[in-house]
Protein backbone atom coordinates (compact mmCIF):
# COMPACT_ATOMS: atom_id res chain seq x y z
CA UNK A 1 0.00 0.00 0.00
CA UNK A 2 1.39 3.84 -0.71
CA UNK A 3 1.13 6.57 1.57
CA UNK A 4 -1.56 7.87 -0.59
CA UNK A 5 -3.58 4.68 -0.09
CA UNK A 6 -2.84 4.53 3.01
CA UNK A 7 -4.37 8.31 3.99
CA UNK A 8 -7.57 7.65 2.09
CA UNK A 9 -7.97 4.93 4.10
CA UNK A 10 -8.47 5.35 7.82
CA UNK A 11 -5.33 3.72 9.29
CA UNK A 12 -2.90 5.74 11.37
CA UNK A 13 0.08 6.82 9.60
CA UNK A 14 3.48 6.60 11.16
CA UNK A 15 6.19 8.95 8.99
CA UNK A 16 10.17 8.87 9.99
CA UNK A 17 12.66 11.75 9.05
CA UNK A 18 16.29 11.14 7.38
CA UNK A 19 18.67 14.14 7.26
CA UNK A 20 21.49 13.20 4.26
CA UNK A 21 24.97 13.03 5.33
CA UNK A 22 27.23 16.29 4.19
CA UNK A 23 29.31 14.00 2.03
CA UNK A 24 28.81 11.77 -1.00
CA UNK A 25 27.97 8.63 1.12
CA UNK A 26 24.95 7.29 0.44
CA UNK A 27 25.97 4.45 2.20
CA UNK A 28 24.56 6.68 5.49
CA UNK A 29 21.21 6.72 4.34
CA UNK A 30 21.10 2.95 3.23
CA UNK A 31 22.22 2.04 7.02
CA UNK A 32 19.22 4.49 8.69
CA UNK A 33 17.03 3.41 6.38
CA UNK A 34 17.01 -0.19 8.25
CA UNK A 35 16.06 1.56 11.40
CA UNK A 36 12.77 2.73 9.82
CA UNK A 37 11.93 -0.25 7.00
CA UNK A 38 9.45 -2.23 9.23
CA UNK A 39 8.30 0.36 11.49
CA UNK A 40 6.98 3.61 9.54
CA UNK A 41 4.72 3.76 6.49
CA UNK A 42 7.37 6.53 4.63
CA UNK A 43 10.12 8.26 5.40
CA UNK A 44 10.94 12.04 4.99
CA UNK A 45 14.18 12.99 3.22
CA UNK A 46 15.23 17.02 3.86
CA UNK A 47 16.49 19.11 1.46
CA UNK A 48 19.65 20.78 2.78
CA UNK A 49 18.04 21.20 6.11
CA UNK A 50 18.93 24.55 8.26
CA UNK A 51 20.67 26.01 5.18
CA UNK A 52 23.80 23.30 5.48
CA UNK A 53 25.34 21.66 2.11
CA UNK A 54 24.12 18.02 2.06
CA UNK A 55 23.50 14.91 -0.30
CA UNK A 56 20.34 16.29 -2.50
CA UNK A 57 17.02 15.02 -1.45
CA UNK A 58 16.19 13.87 -4.96
CA UNK A 59 19.01 11.22 -4.72
CA UNK A 60 18.24 10.27 -0.99
CA UNK A 61 14.73 9.94 -2.24
CA UNK A 62 16.21 7.47 -4.74
CA UNK A 63 18.29 5.48 -2.23
CA UNK A 64 15.69 4.68 -0.23
CA UNK A 65 13.05 3.43 -3.21
CA UNK A 66 15.93 1.22 -4.25
CA UNK A 67 16.26 -0.09 -0.28
CA UNK A 68 11.85 -0.20 -0.15
CA UNK A 69 11.18 2.41 1.81
CA UNK A 70 8.67 5.09 0.48
CA UNK A 71 10.25 8.60 0.72
CA UNK A 72 8.47 11.54 1.06
CA UNK A 73 10.82 14.08 -0.47
CA UNK A 74 11.33 17.54 1.16
CA UNK A 75 11.30 20.55 -1.78
CA UNK A 76 12.40 23.95 -0.48
CA UNK A 77 12.44 27.16 -2.44
CA UNK A 78 15.43 28.64 -1.08
CA UNK A 79 17.47 27.42 -3.92
CA UNK A 80 15.34 27.01 -6.46
CA UNK A 81 13.59 29.44 -8.70
CA UNK A 82 10.46 28.08 -10.45
CA UNK A 83 12.12 26.75 -13.47
CA UNK A 84 14.78 24.32 -11.02
CA UNK A 85 11.53 23.81 -9.00
CA UNK A 86 9.59 22.29 -12.07
CA UNK A 87 12.22 20.57 -13.41
CA UNK A 88 13.24 19.19 -10.04
CA UNK A 89 9.93 17.84 -9.70
CA UNK A 90 9.21 16.09 -12.92
CA UNK A 91 13.14 14.28 -12.15
CA UNK A 92 11.65 13.40 -8.97
CA UNK A 93 8.18 11.83 -10.77
CA UNK A 94 10.15 9.92 -13.24
CA UNK A 95 12.24 8.23 -10.21
CA UNK A 96 9.12 7.32 -8.91
CA UNK A 97 8.90 9.54 -6.56
CA UNK A 98 5.38 10.16 -5.42
CA UNK A 99 5.66 12.52 -1.99
CA UNK A 100 6.57 15.92 -1.99
CA UNK A 101 7.08 18.35 1.15
CA UNK A 102 6.72 21.86 -0.09
CA UNK A 103 8.69 24.16 2.13
CA UNK A 104 9.63 27.77 2.48
CA UNK A 105 12.99 26.64 3.43
CA UNK A 106 15.49 27.86 6.57
CA UNK A 107 17.18 31.49 6.00
CA UNK A 108 20.63 30.92 4.53
CA UNK A 109 22.33 33.17 6.84
CA UNK A 110 21.82 30.28 8.98
CA UNK A 111 23.58 27.96 7.50
CA UNK A 112 27.19 26.98 6.41
CA UNK A 113 27.41 29.25 3.53
CA UNK A 114 25.63 32.34 4.79
CA UNK A 115 27.54 34.66 1.94
CA UNK A 116 24.67 33.44 -0.63
CA UNK A 117 21.83 34.87 -2.48
CA UNK A 118 18.76 33.22 -1.15
CA UNK A 119 15.89 32.69 -3.82
CA UNK A 120 12.81 32.49 -2.44
CA UNK A 121 11.18 32.78 -5.75
CA UNK A 122 8.15 30.80 -4.23
CA UNK A 123 6.59 30.80 -1.45
CA UNK A 124 5.60 27.29 0.35
CA UNK A 125 1.98 28.26 -0.11
CA UNK A 126 2.73 29.17 -3.90
CA UNK A 127 4.70 25.48 -4.20
CA UNK A 128 1.57 23.87 -2.61
CA UNK A 129 -0.49 25.65 -5.80
CA UNK A 130 2.54 25.07 -8.39
CA UNK A 131 2.39 20.92 -7.38
CA UNK A 132 -1.13 20.97 -7.67
CA UNK A 133 -1.46 22.54 -11.15
CA UNK A 134 1.01 20.28 -12.24
CA UNK A 135 -0.47 17.06 -11.13
CA UNK A 136 -3.59 18.42 -13.01
CA UNK A 137 -1.31 18.78 -16.28
CA UNK A 138 -0.08 22.52 -16.79
CA UNK A 139 3.15 24.37 -15.95
CA UNK A 140 3.42 27.45 -14.35
CA UNK A 141 3.66 28.97 -17.47
CA UNK A 142 0.21 27.43 -18.66
CA UNK A 143 1.63 24.66 -21.21
CA UNK A 144 0.60 21.61 -20.74
CA UNK A 145 2.70 18.73 -20.08
CA UNK A 146 2.26 15.10 -21.92
CA UNK A 147 2.03 13.23 -18.77
CA UNK A 148 1.44 14.62 -15.60
CA UNK A 149 3.14 13.74 -12.07
CA UNK A 150 0.88 12.31 -9.61
CA UNK A 151 1.74 13.49 -6.57
CA UNK A 152 0.61 13.43 -2.94
CA UNK A 153 1.32 16.85 -1.34
CA UNK A 154 2.43 17.67 1.93
CA UNK A 155 3.00 20.98 3.79
CA UNK A 156 4.49 21.83 7.12
CA UNK A 157 2.62 23.60 9.22
CA UNK A 158 3.81 25.31 13.25
CA UNK A 159 1.27 25.00 16.09
CA UNK A 160 3.51 26.60 18.34
CA UNK A 161 5.04 29.96 16.60
CA UNK A 162 3.72 33.62 17.00
CA UNK A 163 0.43 34.84 16.39
CA UNK A 164 -1.33 31.53 16.59
CA UNK A 165 -4.54 32.59 14.79
CA UNK A 166 -2.18 33.77 11.92
CA UNK A 167 -0.54 29.78 11.57
CA UNK A 168 -4.51 28.70 11.04
CA UNK A 169 -5.23 30.90 7.99
CA UNK A 170 -1.93 29.82 6.87
CA UNK A 171 -2.69 26.01 7.34
CA UNK A 172 -6.47 27.04 5.34
CA UNK A 173 -4.00 28.58 2.30
CA UNK A 174 -2.16 25.77 2.14
CA UNK A 175 -4.71 23.02 2.33
CA UNK A 176 -6.70 25.21 -0.04
CA UNK A 177 -3.87 25.56 -2.29
CA UNK A 178 -3.61 21.32 -2.51
CA UNK A 179 -1.65 19.83 0.11
CA UNK A 180 -2.80 16.59 0.77
CA UNK A 181 -1.44 16.27 4.19
CA UNK A 182 0.27 17.91 6.74
CA UNK A 183 3.53 17.53 9.18
CA UNK A 184 3.64 19.96 12.14
CA UNK A 185 6.69 21.40 14.12
CA UNK A 186 7.11 19.02 16.80
CA UNK A 187 4.91 19.23 19.41
CA UNK A 188 6.48 19.63 23.40
CA UNK A 189 4.10 21.56 24.42
CA UNK A 190 0.92 19.48 24.60
CA UNK A 191 -1.47 22.74 25.79
CA UNK A 192 -1.23 24.88 22.96
CA UNK A 193 -1.11 21.68 20.35
CA UNK A 194 -4.59 20.86 21.72
CA UNK A 195 -5.93 24.29 21.43
CA UNK A 196 -4.47 24.70 18.07
CA UNK A 197 -6.10 20.87 16.72
CA UNK A 198 -9.60 22.15 18.10
CA UNK A 199 -9.39 24.50 15.77
CA UNK A 200 -8.35 23.04 13.17
CA UNK A 201 -11.42 20.42 13.71
CA UNK A 202 -13.63 23.59 14.33
CA UNK A 203 -12.39 24.73 11.02
CA UNK A 204 -13.13 21.46 9.33
CA UNK A 205 -9.52 21.17 7.63
CA UNK A 206 -9.12 17.83 9.11
CA UNK A 207 -10.91 16.18 6.83
CA UNK A 208 -9.57 18.18 4.06
CA UNK A 209 -5.91 16.61 4.68
CA UNK A 210 -4.21 14.19 7.00
CA UNK A 211 -2.67 16.42 10.12
CA UNK A 212 0.46 14.55 10.92
CA UNK A 213 1.97 15.31 14.38
CA UNK A 214 5.53 15.79 14.86
CA UNK A 215 7.34 14.00 17.56
CA UNK A 216 11.39 14.41 18.76
CA UNK A 217 12.42 12.33 20.91
CA UNK A 218 15.55 14.01 22.46
CA UNK A 219 18.74 12.25 24.31
CA UNK A 220 19.14 15.06 26.65
CA UNK A 221 18.15 18.45 28.64
CA UNK A 222 20.84 20.22 26.66
CA UNK A 223 19.28 19.35 23.54
CA UNK A 224 16.34 20.76 24.35
CA UNK A 225 17.91 23.46 25.93
CA UNK A 226 19.74 24.32 22.73
CA UNK A 227 16.87 24.06 20.89
CA UNK A 228 14.62 26.21 23.07
CA UNK A 229 17.62 28.91 22.48
CA UNK A 230 18.39 28.43 19.03
CA UNK A 231 15.34 27.28 17.09
CA UNK A 232 13.23 30.04 16.22
CA UNK A 233 9.26 29.38 16.68
CA UNK A 234 9.53 25.98 18.80
CA UNK A 235 7.77 26.27 22.28
CA UNK A 236 9.34 23.67 24.86
CA UNK A 237 7.19 23.31 27.85
CA UNK A 238 9.74 23.61 31.20
CA UNK A 239 8.32 20.38 32.83
CA UNK A 240 9.90 18.30 30.07
CA UNK A 241 13.67 20.34 30.34
CA UNK A 242 12.84 19.47 33.80
CA UNK A 243 11.96 15.66 33.69
CA UNK A 244 15.32 14.86 31.55
CA UNK A 245 17.53 16.87 33.52
CA UNK A 246 16.57 15.08 36.79
CA UNK A 247 16.08 11.66 35.83
CA UNK A 248 18.35 8.84 36.35
CA UNK A 249 19.03 7.62 32.84
CA UNK A 250 18.39 10.41 30.27
CA UNK A 251 18.02 8.60 27.52
CA UNK A 252 15.41 6.22 28.50
CA UNK A 253 13.35 9.29 30.35
CA UNK A 254 13.42 10.40 26.29
CA UNK A 255 12.60 7.65 25.03
CA UNK A 256 9.20 7.54 27.70
CA UNK A 257 8.30 11.06 26.69
CA UNK A 258 8.16 10.34 23.45
CA UNK A 259 5.79 7.55 23.98
CA UNK A 260 3.63 9.62 26.32
CA UNK A 261 3.49 12.34 23.52
CA UNK A 262 2.20 9.90 20.84
CA UNK A 263 -0.40 7.83 23.18
CA UNK A 264 -1.53 11.26 23.70
CA UNK A 265 -1.88 12.55 20.26
CA UNK A 266 -3.11 8.99 19.05
CA UNK A 267 -6.14 9.72 21.35
CA UNK A 268 -6.62 13.47 19.98
CA UNK A 269 -9.89 14.16 18.01
CA UNK A 270 -7.92 15.31 14.25
CA UNK A 271 -4.59 13.57 14.81
CA UNK A 272 -4.46 11.18 11.55
CA UNK A 273 -0.67 9.98 12.57
CA UNK A 274 2.11 10.97 13.39
CA UNK A 275 5.97 12.13 12.02
CA UNK A 276 8.47 11.08 14.05
CA UNK A 277 11.92 13.25 13.64
CA UNK A 278 14.93 11.37 15.59
CA UNK A 279 17.07 14.29 14.77
CA UNK A 280 21.04 12.02 14.63
CA UNK A 281 19.28 9.17 17.07
CA UNK A 282 17.91 7.14 13.63
CA UNK A 283 18.57 4.08 15.85
CA UNK A 284 15.98 4.68 18.56
CA UNK A 285 12.94 4.42 16.18
CA UNK A 286 12.00 0.41 16.42
CA UNK A 287 11.48 1.26 19.77
CA UNK A 288 10.15 3.97 20.50
CA UNK A 289 7.24 2.52 17.56
CA UNK A 290 7.42 -0.54 19.82
CA UNK A 291 6.37 0.90 22.91
CA UNK A 292 3.99 3.22 21.88
CA UNK A 293 1.90 -0.28 20.27
CA UNK A 294 2.10 1.20 17.04
CA UNK A 295 2.02 -0.63 13.61
CA UNK A 296 2.85 -0.69 10.38
CA UNK A 297 0.35 -0.86 8.07
CA UNK A 298 1.40 -3.02 4.93
CA UNK B 1 -6.24 26.39 -6.08
CA UNK B 2 -6.61 30.22 -7.77
CA UNK B 3 -7.23 30.23 -11.26
CA UNK B 4 -4.01 32.17 -12.22
CA UNK B 5 -1.35 31.41 -9.71
CA UNK B 6 1.28 33.51 -11.73
CA UNK B 7 0.63 37.03 -12.91
CA UNK B 8 1.68 37.26 -16.16
CA UNK B 9 2.93 39.98 -18.46
CA UNK B 10 -0.33 40.70 -19.97
CA UNK B 11 0.14 43.24 -21.86
CA UNK B 12 3.32 43.12 -22.28
CA UNK B 13 5.34 46.34 -21.07
CA UNK B 14 6.82 47.73 -24.53
CA UNK B 15 9.88 50.43 -24.02
CA UNK B 16 7.56 53.62 -24.04
CA UNK B 17 5.23 52.77 -21.45
CA UNK B 18 8.82 52.05 -19.53
CA UNK B 19 9.20 55.49 -19.55
CA UNK B 20 6.24 56.25 -18.01
CA UNK B 21 6.42 53.88 -15.46
CA UNK B 22 9.93 55.50 -14.76
CA UNK B 23 7.89 58.83 -14.05
CA UNK B 24 5.26 57.65 -12.32
CA UNK B 25 7.55 55.33 -10.00
CA UNK B 26 8.98 58.85 -8.99
CA UNK B 27 6.14 60.02 -7.46
CA UNK B 28 4.63 56.71 -6.26
CA UNK B 29 8.19 56.56 -4.32
CA UNK B 30 7.43 59.95 -2.70
CA UNK B 31 4.33 58.39 -0.67
CA UNK B 32 5.12 55.15 -0.35
CA UNK B 33 8.85 54.71 0.38
CA UNK B 34 8.49 57.13 3.51
CA UNK B 35 5.06 55.52 4.18
CA UNK B 36 5.17 51.68 3.70
CA UNK B 37 9.12 51.48 2.82
CA UNK B 38 8.17 50.50 -0.26
CA UNK B 39 10.68 47.90 -1.82
CA UNK B 40 9.38 48.44 -5.88
CA UNK B 41 8.09 45.20 -6.37
CA UNK B 42 5.58 46.60 -8.69
CA UNK B 43 2.91 44.16 -7.78
CA UNK B 44 1.72 45.96 -4.84
CA UNK B 45 -0.39 43.71 -2.16
CA UNK B 46 -0.57 46.77 0.36
CA UNK B 47 -4.18 46.83 0.71
CA UNK B 48 -4.63 43.00 1.33
CA UNK B 49 -1.68 43.49 3.98
CA UNK B 50 -3.42 45.94 6.26
CA UNK B 51 -1.31 48.57 4.33
CA UNK B 52 2.20 46.76 5.65
CA UNK B 53 4.49 45.85 3.00
CA UNK B 54 5.12 42.60 2.90
CA UNK B 55 7.98 42.52 0.65
CA UNK B 56 10.11 43.62 4.11
CA UNK B 57 10.13 40.20 4.83
CA UNK B 58 13.73 39.24 4.22
CA UNK B 59 12.01 35.91 2.53
CA UNK B 60 9.60 38.26 0.62
CA UNK B 61 6.96 36.03 1.60
CA UNK B 62 3.97 36.42 -0.06
CA UNK B 63 1.45 34.11 1.79
CA UNK B 64 3.44 34.86 5.33
CA UNK B 65 4.55 34.10 8.02
CA UNK B 66 7.15 31.54 8.03
CA UNK B 67 7.43 29.22 10.74
CA UNK B 68 10.39 31.26 12.77
CA UNK B 69 8.33 34.18 14.29
CA UNK B 70 9.58 34.04 17.81
CA UNK B 71 7.93 34.26 20.97
CA UNK B 72 8.12 37.93 21.51
CA UNK B 73 6.80 38.51 17.33
CA UNK B 74 10.20 38.98 16.08
CA UNK B 75 11.87 37.66 13.16
CA UNK B 76 13.70 34.71 12.45
CA UNK B 77 16.85 36.19 10.61
CA UNK B 78 16.39 39.46 12.51
CA UNK B 79 15.56 39.54 15.97
CA UNK B 80 16.04 43.05 16.67
CA UNK B 81 13.03 43.87 14.00
CA UNK B 82 9.38 42.70 14.10
CA UNK B 83 8.27 39.85 11.79
CA UNK B 84 6.83 41.91 9.05
CA UNK B 85 3.47 39.38 8.76
CA UNK B 86 3.10 39.70 12.94
CA UNK B 87 2.31 43.05 12.11
CA UNK B 88 0.32 42.48 9.52
CA UNK B 89 -1.90 40.14 11.49
CA UNK B 90 -2.66 42.50 14.31
CA UNK B 91 -3.27 45.11 12.30
CA UNK B 92 -5.59 43.43 10.08
CA UNK B 93 -7.24 42.42 13.00
CA UNK B 94 -7.18 46.19 14.37
CA UNK B 95 -8.41 47.44 10.72
CA UNK B 96 -10.86 44.14 10.62
CA UNK B 97 -9.30 43.31 6.98
CA UNK B 98 -8.40 39.70 8.19
CA UNK B 99 -11.05 38.25 5.26
CA UNK B 100 -8.48 39.34 2.78
CA UNK B 101 -5.23 37.44 5.12
CA UNK B 102 -7.21 34.47 3.43
CA UNK B 103 -6.51 34.50 0.06
CA UNK B 104 -3.90 33.08 -1.82
CA UNK B 105 -1.41 36.26 -3.30
CA UNK B 106 -0.10 35.47 -6.79
CA UNK B 107 3.66 34.29 -7.77
CA UNK B 108 5.31 37.65 -8.39
CA UNK B 109 6.44 38.45 -12.15
CA UNK B 110 9.89 40.09 -11.74
CA UNK B 111 9.47 41.60 -14.96
CA UNK B 112 7.39 43.71 -13.15
CA UNK B 113 10.23 44.84 -10.46
CA UNK B 114 10.95 48.30 -10.27
CA UNK B 115 8.04 49.65 -12.38
CA UNK B 116 4.99 51.94 -11.46
CA UNK B 117 2.02 49.45 -9.55
CA UNK B 118 -0.45 52.32 -10.14
CA UNK B 119 0.42 51.81 -13.99
CA UNK B 120 -0.03 47.88 -13.10
CA UNK B 121 -2.84 48.76 -12.12
CA UNK B 122 -4.02 50.86 -14.66
CA UNK B 123 -3.12 48.39 -17.36
CA UNK B 124 -4.87 45.53 -15.35
CA UNK B 125 -2.02 43.40 -15.42
CA UNK B 126 -2.50 43.19 -11.40
CA UNK B 127 -5.30 43.81 -9.01
CA UNK B 128 -7.14 46.81 -7.91
CA UNK B 129 -6.40 47.98 -4.40
CA UNK B 130 -9.39 47.27 -2.01
CA UNK B 131 -9.88 49.92 0.16
CA UNK B 132 -12.97 48.99 2.17
CA UNK B 133 -14.04 45.67 3.54
CA UNK B 134 -17.42 45.33 5.42
CA UNK B 135 -18.70 42.48 7.49
CA UNK B 136 -14.89 41.07 7.75
CA UNK B 137 -16.34 39.05 10.59
CA UNK B 138 -18.83 37.09 8.99
CA UNK B 139 -17.42 36.84 5.68
CA UNK B 140 -14.14 35.24 7.52
CA UNK B 141 -17.27 32.67 8.48
CA UNK B 142 -18.41 32.24 5.11
CA UNK B 143 -14.97 31.52 3.42
CA UNK B 144 -14.31 28.62 6.17
CA UNK B 145 -17.73 27.38 6.23
CA UNK B 146 -17.87 27.01 2.23
CA UNK B 147 -14.88 24.97 2.17
CA UNK B 148 -16.45 22.59 4.64
CA UNK B 149 -19.25 22.51 2.37
CA UNK B 150 -18.04 21.47 -0.98
CA UNK B 151 -15.49 19.27 1.31
CA UNK B 152 -19.17 17.32 2.38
Amino acid sequence: MTLKQKIESDQFIICGEIGPPTSCDGNVIREKSKYFKDYVDAVNITDNQRAIVRLSSIASAKILIDEGVEPIMQITCRDRNRLAIQSDLLGAAALDIRNVLCLTGDYHTFGDHPETKGVFDLDSVQLVATVAKMNSGFFLSGLEMKKAPQFLIGAAANPFAEPFEMRLIRLHKKINAGAHFIQTQPVFDLEIFTRWMERVVEMGLHKKAAILAGVMPVRSAKTLLLMKERVPGIKINDEYINRMKYAHDSKEEGVKMAVEIIQTLKNMNGVRGIHLMPMLWESITPTIIREAKLNKTN
Amino acid sequence: MPENLVTINKPPITASERKVSRLLLFFEDIIKVPLFRCQHCGECILSSTAFICSQNCPKRIRNGPCGGTREDGSCEVFPERKCVWYRIYFRSKLLNRISLLYKIKKIHNWDLEHTSAWLNVFKKRIEAPIWFVRNDKQKVKDIIHNDVETKD
